[in-house]
């Protein structure tokens, strides 16, 4: 359809300043390898097992890190930080920012057999971004006023306020384009465990708990010759042991490993490569403000400035990771605020003695500090924040959380003084404004509450010039590391081992395993 | 017997039914449920947090989940896992297998090194074989069981450059490929567990010879083997089916390490999961199994006694 002719079928009387975004077709997952044998088969070795794999209400990053291959969004989150077409060929904005219209890829077969159209889009995104159907990811699309389908491959996105992540949010984490009607049938979402009906390359063949889950390449998949891959299989393992055992006698062909100082146990040992990766994941230091004694900022800034970021990473992870200011790693240069401009970063024992001093801890102050079951960084962390913090004052208990009962205090807000770790897609918006906006356009879990840093998030994400963009987020990250409802400690890189037989496996920052799209074996 | 029979169903069945109320009330007493998981640290959306609810039925007030749950139960129907869509029981069922096939190869292990050990041990009482054998005892009852199955994982790799198969499978679709999964989680447990019941047989052993009846039967001149055999293990069989017993339940109930370590997809790993996720009617489903299976245990060895030794059945 012609643009003239779409304009016109919308009724679109402003100008389109924004120009047709072309993009080479197959340019997401990364360059086709030319003449990459096909077939054979490719076992992962994985800590973490899926709890479901309904790309809808299921939130958990382990969901979200396999079911990007059975499923496809209308974008894909290029590790570059720029939305790729996916599902879409391309997009434009009008230039108000509120209207974005999106040309649908032909000839797209669902895993049913059914052939994708612009009414499967619309179902999907409207089912997704309607609160009442439960999912996680709802927030992130109440920008959206309503989605419309003049044609078979056009879908229109009308906005309520400008959102100039919104490609990147039409990604791959929540949500994906399924066949229309789908969720009708309350069962349909458990149906997922059993049969995927995605668009992606991969088809669901087995899911058995604490086991394995199985997918087969997807015959009628859109992109030509790929997969590479005819199976690929991911087996559950409870332990670092095991994994790193069945790594050594090849049992499997590759592991992201959770604690990358492991990789050390297999250095030297032949038949196995081992590379990093840098990661959009990071661990941080969270602070709630309704704290009795966070509450302060002073003390918020003291504690900023009693850490040596280097000394606990080291304790941590090793030396594999990358301290960090304000933001991840894979974003620092983009969008990150200079290090050396960060203010309250340490060590600087005096200044913040002095801070606390000021708050009315002169005599020093007792914490309790939540570490996470299950998070093994988080207990060498732990006892080197102790330590830090005894040099300024502040006696530090440590209180190990199961993960059920610490996400049940951070959703009602009540976190307390705790680590955490968690990734992003690579968008500020995606990663700033859900955490640190205020309520109730923001879930500000800290209780940070903070006017002119929700001023400029809600700037950045109306905002579409990059330059423009990244002045904003800088400001916002000025007003953060000064009020601190965040310490951002460092990110940890990505670790994979393989055997020599996997090719081409590459580790998207985000930790998930988008990689296997464009991985071969020989 | 069919009285007694009777009487002990009848006391077990309000057993079971006290535990399910137990164990309903206990999972719920945890904090955090399936929708705080489901959204994680993203939703936090009120609305979603409802329908969620509604989709579980945890808009309910607790006693009626209970007693829809309850009603479900009797019919035989464990209900639906929340986070899979699948059926409880065919879940339970299928993780018991292996959790049993692990039970019965252990014990089966443990009678066979165990017994002959005690036996060995008692006989030679306090002379060189039982020294050895009470060295043996000392050091497997000491040793966790974390750390023994860690310690046959890598040895066997480092010095067999082995290591077992991830994937399970039954032993009646791939025999080989089981019985190398289960060799080194039935060796770890096993080894325990033997020591456990060696230290058992022998003290039994011990006792018995010093009772008249055993000094009778040697005074009166029987082949040593013939006191061993017909009066004294004869003897001591009771104490040794209960401790058989007992020592099922507790490896029943003790897999969760020996599942998590050696990947096998047993019940501890499933209701160890199932915990972690809030997936309540499997924890509900899997625990009223466990309570289930222990009650059968008690009442199987109950009913052996009175085989066994006529004296328990005039009482």
């Amino acid at each position: 359809m012609g643009k003239g002719r779409r304009n016109a079928a919308l009724g679109m009387a402003a100008g389109w300043v924004v120009a047709w975004l072309a993009w080479a077709p197959a340019s997401a997952y990364g360059p086709p390898v030319d003449g990459a044998p096909l077939g054979g088969n490719l076992t992962i070795g994985s800590l973490v097992e899926p709890p479901a794999l309904d790309p809808f209400h299921q939130a958990a990053d382990a969901r979200i890190a396999v079911s990007l291959l059975m499923y496809q969004g209308l974008m894909y989150e290029d590790p570059s930080g720029a939305a790729q077409p996916l599902l879409a060929t391309g997009y434009e904005v009008s230039d108000d920012g509120l209207t974005y219209i999106f040309t649908v890829r032909e000839g797209v077969t669902f895993h049913t057999g059914a052939a994708m159209t612009a009414a499967d889009v619309k179902y999907s995104y409207d089912y997704i971004r309607n609160p009442d159907n439960g999912s996680p990811g709802a927030r992130d699309f109440n920008a959206i006023d309503a989605i419309e389908t003049p044609d078979a491959t056009t879908v229109v996105f009308r906005l309520n306020r400008p959102n100039a992540a919104l490609p990147m949010t039409l990604t791959n984490k929540y949500g994906a384009v399924v066949p229309a009607g789908y969720f009708d049938d309350d069962a349909a979402r458990n149906r997922m465990n059993v049969e995927s009906v995605g668009t992606g390359p991969f088809k669901l063949v087995s899911f058995q708990p604490n086991s394995l889950l199985g997918l087969a390449r997807f015959e009628d998949y859109w992109e030509d010759g790929a997969p590479y891959l005819d199976e690929v299989t991911f087996l559950f393992m409870p332990n670092a042991a095991s994994l790193l055992v069945a790594l050594r006698n090849q049992r499997i062909d590759l592991a992201v490993l959770g604690r990358p100082q492991d990789s050390e146990q297999l250095a030297g040992v032949p038949g196995l490569e081992i590379t990093r990766f840098p990661s959009l994941n990071h661990k941080t230091l969270d602070l709630d403000a309704n704290h009795p004694v966070l509450s302060d900022v002073r003390v918020r800034q003291a504690i900023s400035l009693a850490i040596d970021k280097d000394e606990l990473m080291r304790a941590a992870i090793g030396d594999y990771g990358t301290t960090i200011g304000t933001i991840v790693a894979g974003m620092q240069d983009a969008w990150g605020l200079p290090l050396d401009q960060v203010p309250f970063q340490g060590p600087d024992i005096a200044a913040a003695k002095a801070l606390l001093a000021e708050a009315g801890y002169a005599d020093g102050v007792d914490l309790e500090l939540a570490t996470i079951i299950g998070y093994d960084w988080m207990d060498p962390a732990g006892a080197t924040l102790a330590q830090q913090l005894s040099e300024v004052g502040i006696t530090l208990g440590i209180n190990k959380v199961e993960l059920g009962v610490w996400i049940s205090n951070f959703r009602s807000r009540q976190m307390g003084f705790t680590f955490n770790d968690w990734g992003t897609s690579p968008d500020p918006h995606l990663l700033f404004y859900r955490h640190y906006h205020k309520q109730p356009s923001g879930a500000d879990f800290r209780n940070w509450n903070n006017d002119d840093a929700s001023a400029l998030l809600a700037q950045g994400q109306a905002t579409a010039d990059f330059a423009e963009r990244q002045r904003i987020y800088k400001a916002f990250q000025e007003i953060f590391a000064t009020s601190v409802p965040t310490v951002m400690l460092f990110s940890p890189d990505w670790v994979v081992v393989t055997t020599e037989r996997v090719k081409n496996y590459v580790q998207h920052p985000t930790g998930w395993y988008f990689g296997l799209i464009r991985a071969y074996v020989e | 017997m069919a009285h007694y029979l009777i009487k002990r169903l009848g006391a077990a069945l309000m057993t079971a039914l006290l535990a399910s109320l137990l164990v309903f009330l206990l999972v719920r007493a945890v904090p955090g449920d399936i929708v705080a998981q489901m959204l994680g640290q993203a939703g936090d959306d009120a609305a979603a947090e409802r329908a969620l609810r509604r989709f579980f039925g945890l808009d309910q007030p607790v006693w009626q989940q209970y007693l829809s749950w309850l009603g479900a139960v009797l019919q035989g129907d464990l209900g639906t896992s929340w986070t899979r869509g699948t059926p409880v029981t065919d879940m339970v069922l299928k993780a018991f297998g292996v959790t049993l096939q692990l039970g019965l190869f252990t014990l089966a292990f443990a009678t066979l090194l165990g017994v002959p050990l005690g036996m060995l041990a008692g006989i030679y009482e306090g002379r060189w074989p039982d020294t050895l054998v009470q060295a043996f005892n000392l050091l497997a009852l000491s040793a966790p069981v974390f750390w023994v199955g860690l310690m046959t994982l890598i040895g066997a790799s480092l010095l067999f450059f082995w290591s077992p198969p991830l994937v399970y499978r039954p032993f009646a679709a791939a025999p080989t490929q089981n019985l190398q999964i289960m060799l080194l989680p039935v060796l770890s447990l096993g080894l325990l567990q033997a020591a456990a019941y060696s230290q058992f047989v022998r003290q039994a052993v011990v006792s018995a010879l010093h009772q008249d009846y055993v000094r009778t039967a040697i005074a009166k001149g029987l082949r040593t083997r013939v006191v061993f055999f017909k009066h004294i293990l004869r003897n001591i069989l009771i104490p040794l089916v209960t401790f058989m017993g007992l020592i099922l339940i507790q490896i029943l109930g003790g897999v969760v390490i020996i599942e998590s370590l050696f990947s096998l997809p047993g019940l501890g790993r499933l209701l160890l999961t199932a915990i972690q996720t809030r997936d309540f009617p499997v924890v509900q489903g899997g625990l009223l199994l466990i309570v289930g299976v222990a009650m059968a245990i008690n009442l199987l060895v109950d009913v052996l006694y009175h085989v066994i030794d006529p004296r328990t059945r005039a009482s």
